[in-house]
This record gives structure tokens, C-alpha cells and sequence, in this order.
């Protein structure tokens, strides 16, 4: 068990005045980021990565955490006032928000979104700190035939979970793996895919892949939907002293918060379902839990602070397989492993043993960006509610600026631009053929790791796969990743037959 | 052809123009410097390069900035620096493998010719290092115990040490199972673990001295470890190589003399400033001592000769 000192001085970093600053820079971006409805928050941390190049690791991936933490706080506010969600996971919030902010009560709606926000986010940040250091304990003791298995399991896993069809989800991770491939050859050091490109012997560079994928090809789609709708104006907050949350109003909603809480902590935890499960699912279970659910959909404070909770808990609970077990569950949490990487970190089980200063530090600084976000959000309500009427056209060609700019510092030079731009026009395409990105990016971080340890257990076994008598943990998985794919691909066709039958042409 | 000698010569005539100059303004450096280190922040060049850097700094009287350049085990690092025209204010702090037998396992831009060595300050001491529990306690009950049952598993991690069990191997009539590893913190489990047996370790088994959960079995440096007295060398035990590495400061070869000087100067200081032997003696467990340049020069060149024989003598790098 770590001792007190370690987590005493991991509070006293987490508190010192510079670290309160990054964590408040990051959180305040984020809410930025959350806020603009065409910005999302994998392109934010995908630009915001080489920001942080000047600084310590810790402070780089605290700030990125407030980020991440910050946009699902913000999206709240655009949803609420605009009826546009300003990330996909507060979709939900529009249903009752909205009506609310039309009904005059806008400054009550967007306080209930963020008090939700705020207790979901604290209260699934204390479970990741009580869960993933006893997860990671029993992590440290797996072994390389264990890592391999529980790899494939979390692809195929999020490969089927990921939403869309399986097929595409595994065509997605497939791709991943294969640029995952690009560079040295762990054991005997022999070139592979890097069509004499000494820039590739490394692998492909992360930081252009994330850019291009995520944040370059996110703004070609948005310069695409900017032609359709452009004139949208948000609600006015106004100055009515009626509008205002009361003390009795918010405890009606504290059960809901709750509830969402667990909710979308539990679906964090899981890898590959992402926010927009989490949200939705808590607002649907709120509304089948409520007397008389006529009033959801209405405006409706309840339906406001069900799906808030329940987007920003995901956050924190999808990084319990990242640190547990060095798994990336989510994009947001693969753009941190490149983030560490960057750094020269490793994440996962291993920190607890070799840095656990360091991980210490990251959660309370977690804990830090929670308070902040409220804060925030409090004092900053008037001026995020202008934030929306900030129009498109000024927003892509910043990001599309900024974007270059951060291929830039790393010194990829040409290079980098060209897999910049490849790599957008790829996510061009993924995204509007629907190909799951969530699958891509996690099975090209964990690719690395995945061969080596693949790679590992076949020469320590000498081929012979009776060695896995041994280790119950690893056949466990194994027998979980068959059952997994019989399921996926029994609905997948389940699926297909349907569509065949109700589609006769 | 022609066009290549008169571009030589321009370069060349630019440089002892450039070099005169610059012995014309005795007083460098007159700006910040900048410390090159070929891995990542975190490592123990880094962390020891970093106080390196201030010490020197305060000697030379100018900022010494830290800048990390990592890829291909420092080699990129140095190829940045073959091409530089910075006359010593940007020096690559490395380790003597990158330039001994990086050239030898990839082609490179840079070889031995390409720097001039300000000095060496640090004895590298890697190891083949094992866990606690093993049927054996040392080198000739491993050999003996890999005769008796096959599949005793290494864990390698760089080219390097793959050539050395290797030839190690053949030495002795003996194969191994030799497991990739991603570096000290992917060797680390699998040997505490018992899920492979022995293996190559750089520096890792230094935070493992106190516990004694990583027991040395060979020194890899020329002499004995500092921290491991009782392991045996290579060559003490019959095997003729001496894989010994040196943590040196390079400039490129168009640096002026001058210059070298000057900082020779500074980091002979710097290897009897006491913070500078705190961080290498105290924390990553490696001695400091002071090599001249000229010096440095001729042992490396002495390594790759006998890496380029073992290589010979196993027929390639595989």
C-alpha cells in the first residue's frame, strides 16, 4: 500500500499555485472548447497536446484532464441555450434544457447542468481513485500470456460495443492495428511498412496521426454542415430575479444526480461506450423512475441533471481501465496515453510501482479540477452563454491554423504536414461512412504493446499452448473473447436478415 | 565529382574561417548553450543530464538549456548534431553505444569521425541481471542449468545485448529463449516476476540494489559494478569483449579547438561539483570519473573493431 508521505507530497504539488493555474487554464479551455458547439473535445485535447511540450509531466497531463473534464461541463451550456449540443454526449441535455430556457428560465436550467456536471464528475473521480490503485495492485502480477488476452478481449470488445456495425468496428480496429505495425520490428529490429522513410522507424508519429484523424478531418465535416445551417441564435440569459434555482429545487433533483452518477461511472468504466451512452441511458432511467414522466421532454429540471451527471461522470471512470491497466478506453483517454507517451511514461499498472508520486499527483489534481470547473461555471455563466453566438466561420480556420502550428513544434516538418493531411482525409472518410473511431484509435495505441506481449508468451512457451493450463486468468479471457465474437457476429447477422427482409428491392 | 570536392572545400574553408573567427573572440560562450539528450525526459541520462547542465552552466557562466531529441536509442539525436554549425553551443550528452555500434545494427548518417569527444564523464553499468527464487545463484550454475533444461528464457532489449547472448550462447553450446522487451520498465516485471528467467538490464537493477531483488549475475561494463561487487566481468569469465560504455559529451567535428577547451574545462569541474556526484553515485548508481577526449576516442574506436569481429563471427546481425 502506498504510503501517507507519497500522497501527502502528491497533494501539496496538486495544491501549489502553479499547478492550480495549468489545471485552471485547462478546465477553463475546456468549458471554452464544451461551449463552442462546432468544436469537440478530441479535436481540443488533439491540438491542446503540444501545448504542453514545456511542461512537466505532471502539469501536461493535468492540464489535459481539466480539458477533457471541462467540455463535458460546457457542452451543457450550447445545448441548453442553443438547442445545438456542443459535444454529442449532451444531446440529451436539449431535451428538457432547452424547453426550460425558453420557458425564461434559462439561468436555472444552465445552474442545475452544472451543479449535475460537478457532483457526477467528483463523485466518479473518488471511485477512480478508489478503484484503480487495488485494480492496478492486481494488475502488476499479470504476466504477458494475461496482457495478450485481456488486449484482444478489450478490442473486440470495443470493436462490438462501439456502436454501428460490428463488421465496420472490427474493419476500423483492423486498420488501427495496422499502422500500429509501421516501424522496427520489436525483436528483430527489421523495418516493416515504412517504405524507406526513416521519419517511420518509430512508428507512425502519434501526435499528426490525432491531429489529422480527429481534429483536421472534424473540421472538414463542420465546413461541410456550416453550407446547411447558419443562422442559429441562442437564448438570452436575462436579468429576471425569478430565474434562479432554489435550495428546494435542487434537492428534488440531488436522487437524479445520484443516479446518473452511477450510471454513467459504470458505463465509463467499460470500454468503448463512450458519453453519449452514458447520458442517454441515465436520462431514460430517470424518466422511467419519475411519478409522472409527461413533464421530461418539457423542461423538466430532473431531465437536465440526469444527463449531465451522467456525461461528465463518464469521464473520470473511463480513465479506471487506463490507469488499472493501461488500457485506453475511450478516445479521450488513448489521446493521454499519447499525451504520457510524449512525455516518457508509461501508463498503466506500473506507475502505482515505479511513480506512484507521480499518479498520486494526477488524481488529486483531478480532484482540484472538479472544484474548479464549478467555479468556473459559477462566476463565468454570463460570459459562456455569449461564447455561443461565436460563429463558425471564425472558429474553423483557428483550428485549422492551430492544428498545423502543433505539427509544427514537434520538428515533423514536411513530413508531418503530409501525414497530417493523410491521415484527416482518412478520418474524412471514417467518419462519414460511420466507422467506428474509437476502435481505430485505441487499436493503434495498444498495438505495441498488444504484439509484444503476444510475441512474449509465444517464445516463452516455446509454441506449446499447454502452458496456458497454468494461467486460469489468461484462458478465462480467452474463452470471454470467443463467446464475445459468437454473440457480436450472431446479432450482427440477426441484424443484417432483418434489413434483408424489411428491404425488398 | 568536381562539383562534390568544391563544395567540400567551401565547407571546409568555411569552417577554419568560421574557426578563426571565433579564436579571435576568446570569450566563449558569450550566449545559452544547448544540452542535446537522444532520450526521453525520465530516463537516467535525462535526469542525470539535467543537473549535469546546471552545474556546467554555472562554470561557463551561461544558461545551459536541455532539449530532448529521443529516437533510435540516441541516434537521432546525433545525427541533428553531425549536421550542426553551432561551434559547441549545442552538444549531444550520450552514451558510447549509439556511436560504437549504432553505425554497425542500421545504417547511419554519423559514424565515429563525425564528432569530436569533449570528454567522458560516467562508466556506464549495464548487466545481466536475474530475480530472487531461480535455481541458480550464479553465471556457470545458469550455463549448467541451461544445459540441463532447455527453454531458459532471456529478455533482451537492445541489439546489442542480443549480439552478446548470442555469441554468449554459442560460446557455450547452449541456446536461450530470447524475449523482446520495451526497454528497463518492460524487463522489470517479467524478471521479478519469474516469468523469464534472466535478462539485459542498463541501469534498472540499481533501484533494486538495496532489496537485492534483482541479483547481478555478469558486469557489462570493463570493470567490476560499483553497486554489484561480486558479479564477474565478461572477460573474468573467458568471454573476450569488453562491451563497456561511457557517458560522453560530443560537438561536431567542425567545433574549434578553442572551444572544446573551454568546455572540457567546465565539465572536468563538473565532475568533482558534489551535486554532480550525488545524482550519478548516489542516484542512478554509476561512477563518475573524467575521460580526456583523445582518449575516449581511441577505446571507442577499439569497441567497434571488436564488435565488428563478433559480428563477423556470428555471421551478421540477425
Amino acid at each position: 500500500m502506498p504510503d501517507f508521505n507519497a500522497v501527502s507530497d502528491a497533494f501539496a504539488i496538486a495544491l501549489s499555485w502553479e499547478s492550480i493555474f495549468v489545471i485552471f487554464g485547462g478546465v477553463l479551455m475546456g468549458y471554452i472548447v464544451g461551449v463552442i458547439p462546432g468544436l469537440n473535445r478530441s479535436v481540443a485535447i488533439a491540438i491542446a497536446i503540444p501545448l504542453t511540450f514545456y511542461m512537466s509531466p505532471y502539469a501536461a497531463i493535468s492540464f489535459l484532464i481539466g480539458l477533457s473534464k471541462g467540455t463535458a461541463a460546457g457542452s451543457a451550456v450550447s445545448a441548453i441555450l442553443l438547442n445545438t449540443p456542443g459535444e454529442a454526449s449532451s444531446a440529451a441535455t436539449c431535451l428538457d434544457g432547452y424547453p426550460m430556457a425558453r420557458d425564461g428560465r434559462p439561468r436555472t436550467a444552465l445552474k442545475i447542468g452544472l451543479l449535475a456536471s460537478v457532483i457526477g464528475d467528483l463523485l466518479a473521480t473518488l471511485l477512480l481513485i478508489g478503484v484503480a490503485i487495488p485494480f492496478a495492485a492486481v494488475a502488476l502480477k499479470f504476466g504477458p500470456y494475461e496482457l495478450a488476452a485481456i488486449l484482444v478481449f478489450a478490442l473486440i470488445f470495443i470493436a462490438g460495443m462501439a456502436g454501428g456495425s460490428f463488421l465496420k468496428g472490427m474493419a476500423a480496429g483492423g486498420l488501427g492495428i495496422v499502422l500500429g505495425t509501421v516501424g522496427l520490428d520489436p525483436e528483430t529490429g527489421a523495418m516493416r511498412l515504412t517504405f524507406g522513410f526513416y521519419e517511420l522507424m518509430e512508428g507512425v508519429p502519434i501526435l499528426p496521426l490525432v491531429i489529422g484523424t480527429l481534429a483536421l478531418s472534424e473540421m472538414f465535416v463542420q465546413l461541410d454542415e456550416y453550407r446547411r445551417n447558419r443562422n442559429q441564435s441562442a437564448i438570452n440569459l436575462g436579468d429576471s430575479k425569478k430565474d434562479d434555482l432554489s435550495w428546494k429545487e435542487f434537492k428534488m433533483t440531488v436522487p437524479t444526480i445520484l443516479r446518473g452518477t452511477a450510471i454513467g461511472a459504470f458505463v465509463g468504466a467499460l470500454p468503448g461506450l463512450g458519453p453519449s451512452v452514458g447520458s442517454f441511458m441515465s436520462y431514460g432511467a430517470a424518466k422511467r423512475a419519475a411519478k409522472d414522466p409527461s413533464t421530461y421532454g418539457k423542461g423538466d429540471p430532473r431531465g437536465i441533471a440526469a444527463a449531465e451527471s451522467a456525461d461528465n461522470a463518464v469521464i473520470p471512470a473511463s480513465y479506471i481501465p487506463l490507469f488499472g491497466l493501461g488500457i485506453p478506453g475511450s478516445v479521450s483517454a488513448a489521446l493521454l496515453v499519447g499525451a504520457f507517451m510524449i512525455h516518457g511514461i508509461t501508463v498503466g499498472p506500473l506507475m502505482l510501482r515505479e511513480q506512484p508520486e507521480m499518479l498520486f499527483s494526477i488524481f488529486s489534481g483531478m480532484l482540484v479540477a472538479s472544484l474548479l470547473m464549478l467555479a468556473i461555471g459559477w462566476y463565468g455563466l454570463r460570459v459562456f452563454a455569449r461564447i455561443t453566438n461565436i460563429p463558425q466561420h471564425l472558429v474553423i480556420p483557428i483550428v485549422i491554423f492551430l492544428c498545423l502550428a502543433g505539427i509544427q513544434v514537434q520538428g515533423y516538418g514536411t513530413f508531418g504536414l503530409l501525414v497530417v493531411f493523410g491521415f484527416a482525409i482518412l478520418g474524412y472518410f471514417l467518419k462519414k461512412f460511420d466507422y467506428s473511431f474509437v476502435t481505430f484509435l485505441v487499436a493503434f495505441i495498444v498495438t505495441p504493446m498488444l504484439e509484444l506481449n503476444m510475441r512474449q508468451s509465444i517464445i516463452l512457451s516455446g509454441g506449446d499452448a499447454a502452458i496456458l493450463l497454468q494461467r486460469p486468468i489468461a484462458v478465462v479471457f480467452i474463452v470471454a473473447t470467443v463467446l464475445l465474437l459468437l454473440h457480436f457476429g450472431w446479432s450482427a447477422m440477426r441484424q443484417r436478415k432483418k434489413a434483408g427482409l424489411t428491404r425488398e428491392d | 565529382m568536381k562539383i562534390k570536392t568544391i563544395f567540400k572545400t567551401a565547407i571546409l574553408s568555411g569552417a577554419i574561417a568560421l574557426g578563426s573567427v571565433a579564436v579571435q573572440a576568446a570569450d566563449f560562450p558569450t550566449k545559452p548553450l544547448n544540452m542535446v539528450i537522444g532520450f526521453n525526459p525520465g530516463g537516467s541520462t535525462d535526469i542525470q543530464g539535467r543537473v549535469l547542465a546546471n552545474v556546467l552552466g554555472e562554470h561557463l557562466g551561461q544558461q545551459v538549456n536541455v532539449i530532448n531529441r529521443p529516437g533510435a536509442g540516441g541516434g537521432v539525436a546525433l545525427a541533428q548534431l553531425a549536421n550542426s554549425r553551432d561551434e559547441g553551443y549545442t552538444f549531444v550528452f550520450g552514451t558510447s553505444s549509439t556511436i560504437t555500434f549504432g553505425p554497425l545494427a542500421a545504417p547511419t548518417s554519423y559514424d565515429l569521425d563525425s564528432f569530436s569527444y569533449v570528454a567522458g564523464v560516467t562508466l556506464g553499468q549495464s548487466a545481466i541481471v536475474t530475480g530472487e527464487g531461480r535455481p541458480f545463484s550464479n553465471w556457470s550454475e545458469l550455463i549448467e542449468y541451461a544445459k540441463a533444461n532447455p527453454g531458459v528464457s532471456y529478455a533482451t532489449q537492445t541489439t546489442l545485448d542480443r549480439l552478446l547472448i548470442d555469441y554468449i550462447a554459442k560460446q557455450e553450446g547452449v541456446s536461450f529463449r530470447i524475449v523482446p522487451t520495451a526497454g528497463g520498465a518492460g524487463m522489470a516485471p517479467l524478471i521479478l516476476s519469474g516469468d523469464v528467467d534472466f535478462g539485459y538490464s542498463g541501469g534498472t537493477h540499481s533501484g533494486y540494489a538495496e532489496t537485492g531483488e534483482m541479483p547481478v549475475l555478469v558486469s557489462l561494463a570493463d570493470d567490476r559494478l560499483v553497486a554489484f561487487p561480486d558479479a564477474p566481468t565478461l572477460r573474468e569469465l573467458g568471454y573476450e569483449i569488453d562491451p563497456g560504455e561511457i557517458r560522453v559529451v560530443m560537438v561536431p567535428n567542425n567545433t574549434p579547438q578553442s572551444h572544446i577547451t573551454r568546455l572540457a574545462e567546465a565539465l572536468e569541474a563538473a565532475t568533482k561539483d558534489p551535486r554532480f556526484i550525488e545524482i550519478t553515485e548516489e542516484r542512478i548508481l554509476m561512477p563518475v570519473v573524467f575521460i580526456e577526449g583523445e582518449a575516449v576516442k581511441a577505446q571507442l574506436a577499439g569497441q567497434i573493431e571488436s564488435y565488428k569481429q563478433l559480428i563477423e563471427e556470428m555471421g551478421g546481425l540477425n
